[in-house]
């Protein structure tokens, strides 16, 4: 298992670089000019021209290329040229953000998605799972931006329950502990602030959620289905054990294999759904931020940000491979690779 | 589909010839199995609908005629933001443009850019695949690694990448939609080609002289067509979620056309004080969206041997 | 069966839960057992996009102004309602006959907010950052604010010489700006590597608390501040993107002020009670003739499209109100704005006449898609109107049109015959609106306009001493520009914001700062 998980690692790098050579290529070659944007209304050719040679945009494109390689692997990933303040620092700042708002989704759209798939399979054909599986079907079928303004207009334009945009009420800021405010308010025993986060949380959270949970749900309707058919759940019940523990003891556990491989999955559509919802709620993310750098044409950012958002999906893919290892005797990662 | 492997090659011969599907009887098992199908039926039913409004805008406007009830991008300002009414179906927009017209037209360009991106995954994924399958070895590794590096990044922000770098407007947005999904497809012909290559009887098949047009024809081609139809189909309903995520974004088609996804994001401003400039596009990409996944959820039903046998 | 309906109510009660914690009855303000600023003593003020920075020599974008505007101080600043130049951080000065030096006479006993000193060696520190060789590629408007300085001497700790290489009268403008002329605290430069962007320190009346990205800045009161200390201790700079969740904010109450609002939300603003502040603004909104070519090389034709479009209706109809009318490229209350100026009169049947005369029948117009801060309607818009009073005397438009960025490219490259543009002033000196006529860069000069009489007298604005001399200069080259007709101005726009009916004394001032030390909250 070890050496699977030595050989995947090792495996990364050139798929890492490779990502970073893409997104290099994309937004040097391919992408507007930045210097206009960064120069400003009253910039003169003569001044686009010394940025361009201070900031080595006009070396061969390779040398570039290495230039970055070298800082990014010493954790220098460069200088926005927007803000004039260091990538890693612009990207951290933004980075708790998103991961509180994922988080939140990945719970919601799990727990949800858990039950009410287990509860459609368990009650097959009935109204419930037809109404549950219809609402999936939509899930997938609506774009997340739409939903997430469509619950503004509900939740906080109609019913004025709860707010339309942005994280938290300044004034509510609690003390900054993890960056994540939920957290950082319940650790310092601020219950207001952790009530405000909540209700700025909610709306996002469910938004990004839906697409997720409807494929959770399917995914568990349709696991449970072929576990609940299997003989040793008909031993089970056979033996007299009570339905609810036949469901969850043994069903749901064998059958949470492939739920879990899809739960892991949906992180990549999750960062990308991140990104729209970010955008329709002024959420101050990482996500809408990497759409303006690109729109801005502020190369370093949107380098820096696809690298790390790419390394990370990378690791929970093979951290996904590695849970299922386990969670499945029949699986062995040993020479012989599938 | 289990081949006992054996070592007497005319016994596989044998094999083969009596497994060996033609690729149009599966298709019309598949029709037959769907048909019965209640939900991909009225998905089918709503695509034929949405083809239909695309073809006679389109047609219409070849013509010069004027088939909506009003010109989409005729914008009279005193007539700015009516609710939806007698004479405005779904009301007018911040420009006084009717919003059903609107709609209507917005119908042609997603479902052309939904159909052209896929079409570009398709041609594109299946050649990599089929030449990575093939040939193996060096060339099969470095395709699949490109294609893991294109996995690697989400296909929004890939798809953002993109079109930050060709520009704005439709053809851009069509070729940066059908650029990211290139992988999926690569990977279903790279798979069923590497399965199906070392199985014996297209070993026997080869040793006999069969071309390889002929064992592509008769071996592997049944395997994939149907999984890439469905993924197709499924990879429609995707393409038209993300040309309107791109249009909400701004990177899309370009005023003044009626592209749904631009409509919503245009329309932002005016959540509180006119929310029915919001509604209408969005339901009409879900209810595309839907009839899609609807139509693909009943394919790959239908392709499922298990399913076949119920 | 039993189990799966406890966890079915489990699930239940934790979303009950959950509904009840977030709450009916929106957000409140206001904390406790915290030492947040509490919502009584603080002023919030919603915008539209977060600053790029908050070091006054690496920026150029409004957003940043607003927030500098409370931290910084140059040596000089606007009044209150016009751009007119009056003692900040220098108390008097005086100019040397050549107009070559201008020496300032500065404030004593004035610290930054780091503690340390204010006086002549800081003020020559800042200058002399944003000369050559010092000054970098990126420091958008370290030419335009000191471009005609030498250099700069410290005479004494209170007394600072700028020696110019040729007179500029502008300079004194360009002091009281917000772009490059406020004084940073050197220390704060050389601990943050001549960036502080992130970390600014100046003499202001507030202090700089911290930046939450994409949220919001924090600012409180310079308790040590030379002059008349902030009526209101804290200042939060809020960033909303949307528009409309920017009122909704405002009517919550979750913000006290908000600016970049438009016309067609002001009534909702004014039902629930707030209130409007209308400032002037310092921007032109134009129409340009390509007189560099056929047909506007005529100056005949020129005045002829201009009699035939009636700019008051046209004003009105696009923009409710809420731009006025322009009767000269100049701001009404700028220097050298004088009544008497006034374009060509409307009157479409003079102008059917002469364009019929002339056989002008169709012309090629480019125009950009989005709105401008001087073009509330987009220049889509704008150009249809004009389309439609140019076609009411029998002359055919084609528009193209284009997205801001690409419209600059074919700016660029010239081939059009009208073409839309503004200008939004940086300094408030006539000669910042009125040069783009004699430039030789055509994407300032989009007319192309070339007359040695109106080059020669904007040579001479320049040098002549600030007074009724120099004023009645630029009435006269308003005047030129007038019967010339290269430009057709259309509208000055305002700027609109909105506040709570409790905040006192608020205003947005015309060059797009907004300074909070004497707005109260009651």
């Amino acid at each position: 298992m070890l050496k699977y998980i030595i050989k995947r690692i090792l495996m990364l790098i050139p798929v890492l670089l490779g990502v970073s050579i893409i997104v290099f290529l994309i937004m040097r070659v391919l992408s507007p000019d930045p210097a206009p944007i960064v120069l400003g209304q009253h910039a003169t050719q003569q001044a686009v021209e010394a940025w361009r040679q201070a900031n080595g945009l006009n070396d061969p494109i390779y040398l570039q290329y290495f230039h970055y390689l070298q800082g990014a692997l010493t954790g220098d990933l460069g200088t926005s040229y927007y803000t004039k303040s260091p990538v890693t620092k612009e990207i951290l700042a933004r980075f708790p953000a998103t991961i509180e708002l994922a988080v939140v989704a990945i719970i919601l759209a799990s727990f949800f998605g858990i039950l009410i798939g287990v509860i459609s399979a368990v009650k097959k054909n009935s109204i419930f799972d037809n109404a549950g599986m219809f609402l999936a079907l939509i899930g997938v079928s609506m774009p997340i931006f739409w939903l997430g303004i469509l619950l503004i207009i509900f939740f906080s334009g109609y019913l004025h329950w709860l707010p339309s945009n942005g994280r938290i009420n300044p004034l509510l800021e609690p003390i900054r502990v993890t960056g994540f405010y939920l957290v950082d308010s319940l650790v310092t025993g601020n219950m207001n602030s952790f009530k405000d986060a909540l209700q700025h949380i909610i709306l996002p959270a469910s938004a990004l959620a839906m697409y997720s949970m409807a494929i959770i749900t399917r995914m568990t309707r349709s696991s449970m289905l072929d576990t609940l058919q299997q003989d040793y759940i008909r031993t089970a019940r056979a033996k007299g054990i009570e339905e609810g523990r036949v469901i969850i003891r043994h069903a749901l556990r064998n059958g949470l294999i492939p739920i879990i491989t899809v739960i892991g999955l949906q992180l990549g559509s999750l960062l990308g759904g991140a990104v729209l919802t970010e955008t329709v709620f002024s959420w101050p993310g990482i996500g809408a931020y990497t759409v303006a750098c690109i729109l801005k044409s502020d190369f370093p950012v949107v380098q820096g940000v696809v690298l790390l958002v790419a390394t990370i999906f990378v690791l929970m893919n093979l951290l996904v491979d590695v849970i299922y290892g386990f969670l499945d005797p029949r699986i062995k990662y040993s020479k012989k690779e599938v | 589909m289990k081949v006992k492997n054996s070592s007497n090659w005319s016994e596989s011969l044998v094999q083969a010839a009596e497994y060996v599907e033609r690729p149009e009887s599966q298709l019309k098992v598949m029709w037959e199995t769907l048909r019965q199908n209640k939900a991909a039926v009225v998905g089918l039913i709503i695509i034929g609908l949405l083809v239909l409004i695309a073809l006679t805008v389109w047609g219409s406007e070849l013509m010069g005629k004027q088939i909506l009830p009003y010109d989409p991008n005729y914008s009279d300002m005193s007539e700015s933001f009516i609710p939806p009414n007698a004479s405005h179906w779904f009301g007018t927009d911040q420009l006084g443009r009717d919003m059903f017209s609107r709609i209507l037209a917005g119908t042609k360009i997603s479902l052309f850019v939904g159909v052209a991106a896929v079409a570009i995954s398709l041609t594109v994924g299946v050649i990599l695949g089929a030449i990575a399958g093939y040939r193996g070895g060096k060339t099969d590794t470095f395709i699949m690694r490109l294609m893991d590096m294109m996995l690697a990044i989400p296909s929004i922000l890939l798809a953002i990448a993109f079109m930050a770098a060709l520009g704005k407007g439709l053809d851009k947005a069509i070729i940066a939609i059908g650029l990211v999904s290139i992988p999926e497809y690569a990977r279903i012909v790279r798979g069923s080609i590497l399965s199906v290559k070392e199985n014996d009887f297209v070993q026997a098949a080869k040793v006999i002289g069969n071309r390889s047009s002929r064992i592509i024809y008769k071996h592997i081609l049944p395997n994939v067509i149907s999984v890439i139809v469905v993924r197709a189909t499924l990879g429609i309903s995707s393409a038209v979620l993300d040309t309107a995520a791109l249009g909400f974004l701004g990177l899309g088609v370009q005023p003044p056309f009626a592209e749904w996804g631009d409509m919503l994001g245009r329309a932002r401003g005016f959540i509180f004080t006119a929310p029915y400039t919001l509604i209408f596009p969005g339901i009409a990409i879900t209810i595309t969206v839907l009839a899609f996944n609807l139509l693909g959820d009943g394919l790959r039903d239908a392709i499922d041997p298990k399913s076949r046998i119920k | 069966m039993r189990k799966v309906k406890k966890i079915m109510a489990l699930a239940l009660s934790a979303t009950l839960i959950l509904v009840s914690l977030t709450g009916c009855g929106g957000s409140k303000t206001g904390a406790e057992g915290n030492t947040a600023p509490k919502a009584s003593d603080t002023l919030i003020y919603a915008q539209g996009a977060e600053p790029r920075g908050l070091d006054p020599a690496l920026v150029d974008d409004g957003e940043s102004a607003k927030v500098m505007s409370n931290i910084y101080e140059g040596l000089l600043k606007y009044n209150k309602d016009s751009t007119k130049v009056e003692p900040s951080l220098a108390k008097s000065w005086d100019v040397s006959p050549d107009g070559l030096s201008y020496t300032f006479h500065l404030q004593q006993g004035v610290k930054f907010h780091d503690g340390t000193d204010f006086n002549a060696e800081a003020v020559k520190f800042n200058i002399d950052r944003q000369l050559p060789p010092q000054v970098t590629a990126d420091m958008a408007y370290a030419s335009f604010v000191y471009g005609s300085v030498k250099n700069v001497e410290v005479v004494d700790p209170n007394t600072v010489k700028i020696n110019l290489t040729s007179p500029s009268t502008p300079l004194l403008n360009n002091l009281a700006m917000i772009m490059a002329a406020p004084i940073v605290s050197p220390k704060a430069l050389k601990d943050n590597n001549n960036n502080v962007n992130q970390a600014p320190v100046g003499t202001g009346p507030y202090k700089f608390v911290k930046w939450e990205k994409d949220q919001n800045i924090v600012l409180v009161s310079n308790d040590g501040y030379w002059g008349t200390k902030a009526l209101t201790k804290n200042v939060i700079f809020k960033f909303i993107k949307d528009n409309s969740a920017r009122v909704v904010a405002l009517n919550n109450g979750e913000a006290d002020i908000i600016d970049g609002i438009d016309a067609t939300v002001v009534k909702q603003i004014t039902d629930s009670g707030n209130k409007i502040f209308q400032a002037p603004g310092m921007n032109i909104n134009y129409m340009a003739y390509n007189t560099s070519k056929k047909p506007f090389n005529d100056q005949k034709l020129r005045a002829a499209i201009s009699q035939a479009i009636n700019v008051p209706e046209l004003v009105k109809s696009l923009y409710q109100g809420y731009s006025e009318p322009a009767t000269a490229i100049l701001p009404t209350f700028m220097e050298g704005y004088d009544k008497s100026i006034s374009q060509v009169a409307y009157d479409p049947t003079a102008a059917a006449k002469t364009l019929k005369d002339a056989g002008l029948t169709s012309l090629h117009m480019i125009t950009y898609t989005n709105p401008r801060p001087y073009n509330s309607a987009t220049g889509q818009s704008l150009a249809e109107a004009i389309q439609g009073y140019l076609s009411k005397v029998g002359v055919q438009v084609t528009i193209d049109s284009f997205d801001w960025t690409t419209y600059k490219e074919k700016l660029k490259a010239g081939n059009y015959d009208l073409a839309f543009y503004g200008w939004i002033g940086d300094n408030g000196d006539p000669d910042n609106f009125l040069y783009l006529l004699s430039v030789d860069d055509p994407t300032m000069n989009i007319a192309r306009y070339k007359n040695d009489q109106f080059n020669s007298l904007i040579a001479k604005g320049l040098t002549t001493p600030a007074g009724a001399d120099r004023n009645g200069i630029y009435t006269q080259l308003e005047k030129l520009s007038a019967t010339d007709a290269a430009w057709l101005p259309i509208s000055h726009a305002e700027t609109l914001c909105a506040y709570r009916p409790n905040v006192e004394n608020f205003y947005f001032h015309m060059t797009g700062i907004t300074p909070f030390a004497g707005v109260a909250k009651k």
